[in-house]
């Protein structure tokens, strides 16, 4: 659990986060949003003190990150960079290894962790532990720079614009990725990012940020039913609320009883893909079926736009 | 990193230069002075070398300057200090040099001593950080040089020097010093012409023909990497040969021995930063230009002469004065194998042990290379920042 | 490299030694060169000595321009040192307009004649070609990586040793290359002040007007150098292919 409490940053007369405050549960994914400049990496920078506050505290898992020499706090926090930061000189497993070497812990401890990450991230170790950076796609390089990252298991991961540099295709799906692995370790996450797809994509809560202050911070439905001033509105796109509402919601909450024609949905179907499915076959109403093929109900047009509704 | 720091702190490196000069102030003899050419000198602290006036206005402009230098920060003060400094110890050196030597005494030698060149290299290091900081236009450099190069020949011209040693080494040749001068700025520079001449073309040729290329630039690599005296040697014996068995080639003062070995050895030697820049320059072109250069229906040659070369040039012209700045320095070995220029006195200084007339040889050497190497730079930066 | 290219070096090698250790084998070649009977070979002391006490200055006067170059680079570069950083970089390039021999030429009436003006000509024209790389080296080192060095909790010190001059070594090394090729040619300048080298043979042939000798040390000189220069070039590639670097075409 990370704990921010009004945190400041001022540079001579410049404050370039004023006076922020929020709380990220264990097990958690935060992402911070909002345009370049609105603080958002300072923000991050300050809870592993790659920048020290001017004022306020960090509080990782009730701990006083001041309390810890810097140095070792960084080794018990995970940090991906835009660009990644790997090591040219190094291997991929070089790489890995840098915060465990650092530790001191021993070789094969080391080597069976770097198998296990190169496994989890999908990269063969035979074909991949000896390569060097620059022999690798974006895409992998990005994967190797999250792994580095989880090398020592750190309590916490802070992510600065992680998947910045890939081109969109790779982009979701290493989005997806990285959601898969944090489910299954259980890791609290910090993000920052200025992409709002990717946001409400992976945020569990989600921080806006604008012109060194928080603006809101809160889970991805409430920010578009309750948008706390015009700016997070016009963030999350004005025309697009209703439809990103649809993405967070899954057919399960629309669903009514009854029976239709057609193609069946799935329990777990988002209502923006059934409305989209809905829209392709002209029809108003499909059925659904859940995760064992079983009917449960009906899915209609006039259920999921009222979903999709904004409080006025 | 860039928080305001109070002003009044100490600064590192000019507090380096402070002590330097605290210490050519105070522990080091001004002026050498030598009963003759050949004997030992004997080292004149500033209160022996000048009349009290002087030696208390070098003090008084040594601790000023040290003090700018320690506490200031802004480079501009910091530079008219150096400057200052300078144009008050230069000058007053010759007069310490005729203050010394006692009168109508024409065997007696006086020279810089250690502590006039401590305080020049303060001054000196104080000015070149400054001037580093102002980042100053290339018109503000080549006008700042002029004025320097001005100042230097009024100095030597108002005869202020004329009692120091250098000058008396130069003024027992100074038939011989232009002669030499004229020979080493022959010997470098008209390599360089030659080189031009070749170098552009060949570069050309392997930017336009890749097989050629790494064979050219490893050939010239080998032939850069060959040290002077040892080309200059390897060129004798055939050279010799030639002279002896070419009437024509003798009659065009080809010898075995002399400056013909060392302008060939030069000539090679400028060819490799020539032709390299000319390829790097050529190479990093943007495709996009030449793409539309082609596009727009120019011939080859046309793309040559009003696209790649025009945005080459910087490029060209910084493996020019690479080639330039390292002939100016190696022309000086000429004269071991009687090519003549500045080398001549620098080596029959040293024959004699006679540091002045070494430094006859040296300072208008690295004076000539110094002074190439900004107008150079000036002259690169106005090709970057012209049609751009 | 080319199966040609390392014969022709094996060659050149061979030929050399060959040509230090029994320079007499080779005295056909250098008697036409001779006029009044003159020896086609130096015989005022050993090629082999000579060779080995030229080596000797130019690798101690390197490697004492290393270590003097490498922590002055790294010393300018950290925080405490940044003050210099301007100024050192104009003093690098100052320098370097400045001929090699005219240092040597001013160490002489400075500290009479022998090995120690050319010991200490070659140490200070040394230190900038290494200098002006260590910096060069070190600053090219991608912000990314140390900053990611540094979120992942290494201290300065462990930047220093396993990021930055790891990822500078490759151009340190060529400094260091370029430094000992000057070097070599400023030792060989050495024999005129009397330091015990190559050059001995150039000057010598000079003196008593005698080709053979001017080209065969002319020749051994340059020999050297080429395969000297070469063989660091070799260990400078074969240092950047194992730091992961793709290796340029040409150095």
């Amino acid at each position: 659990m990370i704990e921010i409490e009004h945190l400041t940053k001022r540079y001579g007369e410049t404050i370039v986060v004023d006076d922020v405050s929020l709380r990220v549960e264990e097990g958690t994914i935060a992402v911070v949003v909002g345009t370049s400049g609105a603080g958002k990496s300072t923000l991050l920078r300050m809870i592993n003190r790659l920048v020290e506050p001017s004022s306020g505290r960090v509080l990782i898992d009730g701990r006083d990150t001041l309390s810890i020499p810097e140095d070792e706090l960084r080794h018990r926090i995970g940090y991906v960079i835009q660009a990644y930061g790997l090591f040219p000189h190094r291997t991929v497993s070089q790489n890995i290894a840098t915060v465990p070497r650092l530790l001191g812990w021993d070789r094969k401890k080391i080597a069976a962790r770097v198998d296990e990450l190169l496994d989890l991230f999908q990269l063969d170790p035979g074909e991949f532990a000896g390569k060097f950076p620059h022999e690798l796609s974006g895409g992998q390089q990005q994967r190797v720079g999250v792994a580095r990252a989880l090398a020592a298991k750190p309590a916490v991961l802070l992510m600065d614009e992680p998947f910045g540099a890939l081109d969109p295709v790779i982009r979701s799906k290493a989005q997806d990725d990285l959601l898969a692995i944090q489910r299954r370790l259980g890791a609290t996450i910090v993000l920052v990012t200025h992409d709002m797809n990717e946001a409400f994509h992976l945020g569990d809560r989600i921080a806006v940020m604008d012109q060194a202050r928080l603006l809101q911070y809160a889970a991805p439905a409430e920010l578009l039913t309750h948008p706390a001033e015009p700016f997070v509105e016009q963030l999350t796109g004005t025309a697009e609320r209703p439809f990103r509402l649809l993405s967070l919601t899954r057919v399960k909450e629309a669903l009514e009883p009854g029976d239709a024609e057609g193609e069946a949905l799935v329990l777990s179907t988002t209502l923006h893909d059934a409305l989209a499915r809905l829209i392709a076959l002209g029809k108003d109403a499909l059925p659904v079926i859940d995760a064992s093929g079983k009917a449960v109900g009906r899915i209609t047009v006039e259920r999921i736009l009222a979903h999709g509704r904004l409080p006025a | 990193m860039s928080s305001l720091r109070p002003h009044l702190s100490l600064d590192r490196l000019g507090s380096v230069i402070a002590v330097l000069i605290g210490v050519a102030l105070f522990a080091s003899p001004f002026v050498v002075y030598r009963a003759n050419r050949i004997v030992a000198g004997e080292g004149r602290m500033l209160t022996a070398a000048l009349p009290p006036a002087g030696a208390l206005g070098i003090i008084l402009t040594g601790i000023g300057v040290a003090l700018c230098a320690a506490l200031l920060r802004n480079p501009l003060p910091r530079l008219a200090a150096a400057i200052l400094g300078l144009a008050t110890v230069v000058p007053i050196v010759g007069w310490s040099a005729t203050f010394v030597t006692p009168l109508g005494n024409t065997f007696a030698r006086v020279s810089p001593g250690l502590g006039f060149w401590l305080l020049a290299l303060a001054f000196a290091l104080l000015a070149a950080d400054a001037l580093t900081r102002l980042r100053l236009g290339p018109w503000v450099r080549l006008a700042a040089i002029a004025v320097a190069a001005g100042a230097i020949a009024l100095l030597l011209l108002s005869g202020a020097w004329n009692d120091l040693s250098l000058l008396k080494e130069y003024a027992n040749r100074a038939d011989s010093f232009w002669q030499e001068a004229r020979q080493h700025v022959w010997l470098a520079f008209g390599s360089m012409a030659a080189s031009c001449l070749v170098g552009l073309p060949l570069g050309i040729l392997a930017y336009r023909v890749r097989r050629l290329r790494a064979a050219i630039l490893q050939i010239l690599n080998i032939v850069q990497t060959v040290p002077s005296i040892a080309l200059f040697g390897i060129l004798i014996a055939p050279l010799g040969y030639l002279a002896t068995h070419v009437p024509l080639a003798a009659a065009l003062g080809i010898r075995g021995i002399g400056a013909a070995p060392a302008f060939i050895a030069l000539f090679l030697y400028s060819l490799l930063p020539v032709v390299a820049n000319t390829i790097t320059g050529l190479n990093q072109v943007p495709a996009a230009v030449t793409d539309a250069a082609r596009g727009m229906g120019l011939s080859p040659r046309q793309r040559l002469w009003q696209v790649e070369l025009p945005l080459a040039l910087p490029v060209i012209l910084a493996g020019i004065r690479i080639a330039l700045v390292q002939n100016i320095g190696l022309a000086t070995v000429a004269a071991l194998i009687g090519g003549g220029g500045f080398g001549t006195f620098v080596f029959q200084g040293i024959g004699q042990t006679a540091i002045d007339l070494v430094l006859l040889g040296t300072l208008p050497t690295v004076a000539l290379s110094f002074a190439t190497a900004i107008v150079f730079d000036a002259i690169i930066d106005l090709t970057r920042r012209g049609p751009t | 490299m080319s199966a040609r290219a390392l014969t022709f070096r094996a060659a050149a090698l061979i030929l050399l030694v060959a040509f230090i250790t029994a320079p007499q084998l080779f005295a056909f070649v250098f008697k036409p060169l001779t006029v009044n009977d003159a020896p086609a070979i130096y015989n005022h002391g050993s090629l082999l000595a000579l060779t080995l006490s030229h080596l000797r200055t130019v690798f101690l006067a390197t490697l004492a321009s290393t270590v003097l170059a490498v922590g002055l680079g790294i010393f300018v570069t950290r925080p405490s040192g940044s003050e210099f950083l301007p100024l050192s970089r104009s003093l690098v390039n100052i320098g370097q307009t400045f001929p090699p021999v005219a240092v040597l030429a001013i160490a002489v009436p400075l500290v009479g004649f022998g090995e120690k003006p050319t010991f200490i000509a070659l140490f200070l024209y040394g230190l900038l070609p290494i200098f002006e790389n260590t910096l060069a080296g070190l600053s090219e080192v991608p912000p990314q990586a140390l900053e990611a060095a540094k979120g992942m909790g290494m201290n300065a010190r462990q930047r220093l040793l396993q990021v930055e001059l790891p990822l500078a070594l490759p151009v340190i090394l060529a400094g260091i290359r370029l430094s000992v090729i000057i070097g070599l040619g400023t030792a060989t300048i050495g024999s005129t002040v009397a330091a015990k080298g190559l050059g001995e043979v150039i000057i010598a042939g000079l003196q008593s007007n005698n080709v053979a000798f001017v080209l065969q040390g002319g020749l051994v000189v340059a020999l050297l150098a080429v395969l000297i220069h070469d063989g660091m070039g070799i260990a400078e590639r074969a240092v950047a292919k194992r730091l992961g670097r793709p290796v340029d075409e040409v150095a």
